[in-house]
């Protein structure tokens, strides 16, 4: 499933958006906070660029000096342990941010769980404009979620000491970000990410997640499970 | 070994399992200091959990470790629910900080439990403090109480390793010692384990043990070789009849005397090296494409107290009687005895009973004692400027004398062990140890 190195940072050639007016997320998170001076101006050095499936936006341990926002698709955070196995350390989904600080060394591998599409901003153009619009790049970042929130959202859930409770306070959390509700009223929260990288995510075994579904199915709290989403009862 | 060596080995030389070694643990060491280190555990630290299981059903009269003989599985059932009320309370502290990335379970006997109530203590752990799929899970096994299937679940609950205790196949020996079992058992258990793709399974045999002779060994190492494990550790069997009560059964007399216990080593080497094994550290043996002489090979080797690992993990925490839990730099031992361990557990309390703080000195002393053991050779500068001038020195010509008599050989800083001295390295370790420099007997030991 990984990438490998070589091939790992490998996205597709950059295009400009003919206008942030367009995008899809902006009114929910990213952006909304700028003013129209503000927004023309990050418009004018920011870069689209569609991230492959399974390939990597950030690699751990590279430097970075873009900040990169979700307008599209999913990532899993990932990090080395230091007996060398992976840890996953969160999910993104649209409107959240990674790369919030320039970095010699970033913390995490962020990679794509599905073709998906990231506004890139650079760090040193941002601060450019900073001396225009103090304060620009708070609040360009001050609605989505940070690697930071993302970390935070992990302990919560680690620290849950449920099987049932990790996984259904999960489910809450990617239904925050993305889960939709269809007019029947039934609330279908898509799980782009692989059970497996689930299980690992909250500390769990494989079997044991699936047995947690299961039975929050039989209890009435889950309508529906497929291989990528589930259906909650509102 | 070569003869010139025989005045260099004392089998009373420590097994640096832990340095300083449990002998030097105190009654300082209290469950506020250990509850201190479990705070300062990050989100990703990696852990490395070990479970003591204290029972066994028949005693064995060499053994070493702290076990009973239980005729009453209740009491086990009991120690169950103490073991997951300990994991607990380990787990509220860590407030899901810390990974777990190996779970090793010994004993004792741990298959004396049932396979449900070893599933249990794994769903604790899972439950408590975390335990995902990449985990290690390994388990010692007594193939005699090996039931039909157990095997297959214990593979299924998601053990990968298995150590069996097999000792020696003479059945002699195996008189001598109050452990029967034969080849046949040991053959059907490991072909149990390779049906069910079991590809890390390990034995554990024993030299120094009374009626053992160069023939019955030879043929006990030609048993081990044909059932092929993918691990061999040989351990010298150290008779302590005036500490350990059981060691009594054993008749003294029928114990190889020094010169016949070298050779037993040497033979086990020989045999097991000249069969594809690879040596790792003095007494582990692995076959070359094993995840232990990889360590080896990658520099990666450690030492812990189930000897040498390829557990990267600098965190170990034990749950149970005796236990022992290491974080950065802290030893913190569980109560030996079962009902006292109980009773502090159910108390809601840490049973932690005694331990010791490393000082830095004794870290770096640590770290260049696991690098000779680990790797053969080691830098003794650190050690050398962080010793009083009088103790350098001393260490330093015992060194020497070590050299003069080709164990080892400086090269600048580094001390390296010279080719088939590998078992003397825990003598060359004890030249570095102040501690064992400062019992009067070392003289004689080197």
């Amino acid at each position: 499933m990984s990438a490998s190195p070589s091939q790992a940072k490998n996205c597709i050639a950059p295009h400009r958006p003919t206008s942030c007016d367009l995008c899809a997320v902006r009114e929910r998170s990213i952006c909304a906070d700028l003013g129209a001076r503000e927004l023309a101006q990050v418009e004018k050095t920011m870069a689209r660029r569609t991230v492959v499936k399974g390939h990597a936006l950030m690699e751990e341990g590279e430097s970075n000096d873009t900040l990169y926002v979700l307008v599209q698709g999913s990532f899993r955070l990932t990090k080395h342990l230091e007996d060398g196995r992976r840890q996953i350390t969160g999910f993104l989904f649209p409107g959240d941010f990674v790369g919030v600080r320039p970095t010699e060394a970033s913390a995490y591998t962020a990679e794509a769980l599905e073709d998906s599409m990231v506004c890139h901003f650079s760090h040193k153009f941002l601060e450019a404009i900073a001396e225009d619009c103090p304060g620009v790049k708070d609040r360009l970042i001050a609605r989505g979620q940070t690697e930071y929130h993302k970390a935070q959202d992990h302990i919560v859930l680690l620290g849950k000491k449920s099987a049932e409770e990790r996984v259904a306070s999960f489910i809450e959390m990617v239904a925050k970000s993305i889960g939709e509700t269809d007019e029947d009223g039934a609330a279908t929260t898509p799980l782009p990410m692989p059970r497996q990288d689930i299980a690992d995510y909250l500390g769990l075994r494989l079997e044991t997640l699936s047995r947690t579904l299961a039975s929050l199915k039989k209890k009435g709290a889950i309508r529906d499970i497929s291989r990528h989403s589930v259906v909650l009862v509102e | 070994m070569k003869s010139s060596w025989r005045k260099c080995f004392d089998q009373r030389a420590p097994r640096y399992t832990s340095y300083p070694s449990a002998l030097h643990f105190e009654n300082t060491v209290t469950p506020k200091d250990f509850a201190d280190k479990l705070d300062d555990v990050n989100l990703y630290d990696p852990l490395s959990l070990y479970v003591h299981v204290p029972f066994c059903r028949q005693l064995c009269w060499y053994c070493g470790c702290n076990m009973r003989v239980e005729n009453y599985y209740e009491r086990a059932r009991d120690y169950v629910e103490t073991l997951c009320l300990e994991i607990a309370l380990v787990g509220q502290r860590l407030k899901g900080r810390g990974k777990t990335v190996s779970v090793h379970m010994g004993g004792g006997t741990p298959n004396y439990l049932l396979r449900e109530d070893i599933g249990e203590i794994l769903t604790c752990i899972e439950r408590e403090i975390g335990l995902t799929d990449s985990a290690n899970l390994s388990i010692e096994l007594d193939p005699r109480l090996l039931r039909d299937c157990d095997i297959d679940h214990l593979s299924a609950l998601g053990f990968r390793r298995f150590c069996l205790g097999v000792q020696d196949f003479d059945i002699g020996v195996q008189q001598a010692i109050n452990r029967l079992q034969s080849y046949e058992l040991i053959e059907a258990c490991v072909s149990d384990m390779r049906a069910s793709g079991i590809d890390d399974l390990a034995f554990d045999i024993l030299y120094g043990l009374p009626h053992q002779s160069l023939e019955t060994f030879d043929d006990t190492l030609d048993k081990v070789i044909s059932l092929a494990p993918d691990r061999v550790s040989v351990f010298g069997y150290a008779h302590l009849p005036e500490r350990m009560a059981r060691q009594r059964m054993i008749d003294a007399t029928a114990l190889p005397d020094e010169q016949l216990r070298s050779q037993l080593a040497a033979l086990s080497d020989e045999r097991l090296i000249t069969a594809g094994y690879v040596r790792v550290g003095f007494d582990h043996y692995a076959k070359p494409d094993n995840a232990l002489a990889r360590a080896r090979l990658e520099g990666r080797l450690k030492r812990n107290f189930q000897g040498f690992t390829d557990d990267a993990a600098a965190s170990q925490l034990g749950f149970g009687a005796s236990a022992v839990s290491f974080i950065d730099g802290l030893y913190a031992q569980n109560e030996r005895a079962i009902d006292k361990y109980a009773r502090r557990v159910r108390q809601g309390e840490a049973p932690i009973a005694r331990g010791l703080r490393r000082t830095k000195r004794e870290t770096i002393v640590a770290t260049a004692i696991s690098d000779l053991l680990c790797k053969m050779s080691t830098n003794v500068s650190a050690v050398l400027r962080h010793s009083p001038p009088a103790d350098a020195i001393k260490m330093c010509s015992l060194l020497d004398e070590l050299e003069a008599d080709g164990v080892i050989q400086w090269r600048g800083d580094m001390v390296e062990m010279t080719d088939g001295a590998h078992a003397l390295a825990r003598m060359v370790a004890m030249a570095m140890d102040p501690y064992a420099r400062s019992q009067a007997d070392f003289s004689a030991a080197v």
